[in-house]
């Protein structure tokens, strides 16, 4: 044990010394920080020269509204301020509003009825830039029956563009409603009371403790049931495989260099892989450990930290040494069994599809986590850590009997992979040459 | 009077009895029988891909035999004895990202030596290495010569009973080969039992007690210098004269074994015979009728056709 030891301390000094590794402790918050940094300076970067509209109004009633409707809008853009002044958790934060361009609009007056010439036109003269866009409505758009799509007509060169024409859609629509219930003689103002929505408000399930007094249902509260869950999983799986990939190469490293020779005459080879898997794991165990701390200071900073249940960060931790070690042992066994890089990669495809499987369901899983699709793929082992860590973490969480089977079946189904993966690390450690075919590397697994 | 009582002689420090090593088809240790004696010095040697290093990682146990049995250090067929074992493979292993301190106290640390006393031996081999300077530099650092006695340092560095060197001397400068070389003469001193294989067939008869030849798996030689030399008998004929190479081969009888430039090593049936056909066509400036060299011996067992395969089997050494 003492020799395990040995390696697992070594194994791991030599990677939380690394370059590498710092760069990964820092690379989440960096990444993080830069993609906030890009989005706010891509904000303030928006392009607010003011788009220029030509408008032929077929109709002759709705310009006039719509060019008013647009001087207010401008109106209230300029006068606006530049950010405004929150205050959370007794801090006053200082938060940038988002800018938009000013909209100038401009009637297009064209003789005759050739709709075609006077499109042509005004796209000649939005190619020449004179305007952003042009607008044609309808003749008879005011008419209770014009739905067809014919009545409102933009165009551009630029569809990526898309607040002026939403914009207009919602403006030009309000106006339209307004004309035509004062047309049929419609109070709008009642009708817009009557028709107004009713929210829905999400609950969960009210409770009775044992005296007898009922607990309402409380509000549901989407940070609990989708950030937490979807977040906690993905940082889960980012631990893992900023672990447990980087085995293959330091196996593949020792033993191209010939390291793994001069270990194996001081140690067995069954204690050579335990000491590399245990000091990966805990590498990664004090990367997560970093990660989550940061997570909940920020979390409490904000007072965020009550929505996530605190067995949720011992979860963290067991399913994280349970897919490390599951994980873990199979890089290891490729690591061995080859001899180049590219051959690696090649063999390690079938264990990186399984390692895919939870990030390819787990949308369906958040949708149904008791769905017996749901429970199934948190019961097959590979997807367990993930799958069921998921399914725990989503309100009100998972019957204790199901969680205590899926860590029988995982825990199981590990040991079976550390022996596996042993066995072909005991004679792929030291071969040469060319790699090992499948039913090769099964013949290994049942050589004495 | 009581009889004296005689001092059990101490166990070998290797016994490979009956050893068969096979990877798929191929026999790569054939039924090997070899007993290294405690305190010697044993040179492995053989052409490439022969069986030493099999047989080497088989005393390690790296490689468990198909039959047979292994016995180091008294241990028989377990890793027990590992820790007193120190092994230089033939290619070479070191962290490069690590510093030369951190690599040689891992290595001791492997073979179970406290840190403390791992700290004071890296000192002292570091200074008999010359490389006091770079015990805190990265591996990549070095040039190879010192990562060479580098990764020396590390098989030696836990005081082993017995040191396994595969290929020591490959790939070094004269001033660093000596220095290795008087390192290995220095713990035989110290009664270390060190195995070494070479291909260097001088190093192996001026260095090594005993000589083991395996080829293609079989045991070739195994005994003494002398015992070897001596079952092969005085057949060759070492000879310096004005003619050459050329005449040498143009006399009948003669076979050629080794042109050494302003000598040369042949064989002829009648060494008289020999000196009286030399004598009228050239100055003979030396004629001297000698044992083999264990280089000639090696050439004769393991060249392509192995007619020698069949040649005297020496016993081993130590038994």
């Amino acid at each position: 044990m003492n020799k395990v030891w040995c390696v697992v301390s070594t194994e791991y000094l030599n990677a939380v010394r690394s370059k590498a590794f710092i760069l990964g402790v820092l690379l989440l918050p960096v990444i993080m920080a830069i993609s906030i940094g890009v989005q706010v300076y891509a904000q303030k970067k928006t392009d607010l020269t003011p788009r220029r509209l030509a408008v032929l109004d077929r109709s002759g009633q709705l310009y006039e509204a719509l060019a008013a409707k647009a001087k207010a809008r401008n109106d209230a853009l300029r006068t606006q301020p530049s950010s405004v002044s929150v205050e959370m958790q007794g801090q006053r934060l200082k938060m940038d509003l988002s800018q938009q361009p000013e909209f100038i609009l401009e009637q297009f007056k064209f003789p005759g009825d050739d709709l075609k010439a006077a499109e042509l036109q005004l796209s000649e003269r939005v190619r020449r830039k004179e305007f952003f866009a042009f607008l044609i409505i309808g003749q008879h758009i005011l008419a209770p029956d014009a739905t067809n799509h014919t009545e409102l007509l933009y165009h551009t060169q630029t569809p990526t563009f898309h607040e002026l024409p939403s914009w207009l859609d919602n403006t030009l629509n309000a106006e339209i409603r307004e004309r035509r219930f004062t047309a049929a003689g419609v109070d709008s103002k009642q009708v817009r009371q009557l028709s107004r929505q009713v929210p829905l408000q999400r609950l969960g399930l009210a409770q009775q403790k044992t005296t007898g007094e009922v607990i309402a249902a409380k509000p549901e509260n989407r940070i609990a049931t989708h950030a937490v869950p979807i977040g906690a999983m993905l940082l889960l799986f980012m631990v893992v495989m900023s672990s447990a990939p980087a085995l293959l190469n330091t196996v593949l490293e020792e033993k191209m260099q010939k390291i793994s020779e001069v270990l194996l005459a001081s140690v067995s080879p069954f204690q050579l892989m335990l000491g590399k898997l245990f000091g990966t794991v805990l590498v990664s165990l004090t990367l997560s450990t970093l990660y989550l701390v940061s997570v909940a200071w920020m979390l409490w900073k904000f007072g965020l930290l009550g929505h996530v249940p605190g067995h949720l960060f011992a979860w963290f931790f067991l399913f994280q040494l349970l897919a490390l070690l599951m994980f873990g042992s199979m890089f290891i066994a490729v690591g061995a069994a080859c001899s180049e890089i590219r051959d690696a990669q090649n063999l390690i495809v079938p264990v990186m599809m399984v390692l895919m499987i939870p990030m390819l369901t787990w949308m369906a899983v958040l949708q149904s986590p008791a769905s017996p699709f749901s429970r199934a793929l948190s019961l097959f082992p590979p997807a367990t850590p993930l799958i069921m860590f998921l399914r725990i973490a989503i309100p009100p969480g998972v019957p204790g009997w199901e969680i205590a089977l899926s860590l029988v079946l995982t825990t199981l189904f590990t040991l079976g992979s550390v022996w596996v993966s042993a066995k072909i690390f005991r004679l792929g450690i030291l071969s040469q040459g060319q790699t090992p075919s499948i039913p090769k590397l099964i013949a290994w697994v049942f050589s004495k | 009077m009581p009889p004296p009582i005689l001092a059990a002689p101490p166990p070998p420090a290797v016994r490979l009895t009956n050893v068969t090593k096979t990877f798929g088809t191929h026999t790569a240790v054939r039924d090997l029988t070899l007993t290294v004696p405690t305190g010697c010095t044993y040179g492995f040697i053989g052409p490439n891909g022969s069986g030493k290093t099999t047989t080497i990682r088989t005393i390690l146990h790296i490689f468990h035999p198909d039959s047979g049995e292994v016995e180091v250090l008294g241990e028989r067929s377990t890793r027990a004895a590992n820790n007193r074992i120190g092994y230089l493979p033939e290619e070479r292993g070191l962290y490069k990202k690590m510093t030369v301190r951190r690599v040689l106290a891992y290595y001791a640390a492997l073979k179970g030596m406290a840190s403390a006393d791992a700290a004071r031996e890296i000192e002292q081999w570091l200074a008999k290495m010359g490389l006091t300077e770079w015990a805190d530099k990265k591996v990549e650092a070095l040039s190879k010569g010192m990562a060479q006695k580098i990764q020396f340092t590390a098989a030696v560095v836990a005081r082993p009973e017995l040191l396994i060197l595969d290929e020591p001397f490959s790939g070094l400068d004269p001033v660093n080969l000596e220095v290795i070389r008087a390192a290995i003469l220095e713990l035989r001193a110290a009664g270390t039992t060190v195995i070494f294989s070479t291909h260097d067939m001088a190093m192996a008869e001026t260095m090594c007690d005993f000589i083991f030849m395996i080829y293609r798996g079989n045991k070739v030689l195994d005994g003494t210098l002398a015992d070897i030399q001596r079952s092969y008998g005085e057949d060759t004929i070492r000879v310096s004269c004005d003619g050459g190479v050329e005449l040498l081969r143009s006399l009948p009888g003669v076979e050629l074994v080794r042109d050494l430039g302003q000598s040369q090593e042949l064989r002829h049936p009648d060494p008289q015979a020999l000196l009286r056909e030399l004598a009228p066509r050239t100055t003979v400036r030396h004629f001297e009728v000698t044992k083999p060299s264990l280089h000639d011996i090696f050439i004769r067992i393991a060249k392509p056709d192995a007619p020698e395969l069949a040649a005297p089997k020496m016993t081993g050494g130590g038994s």
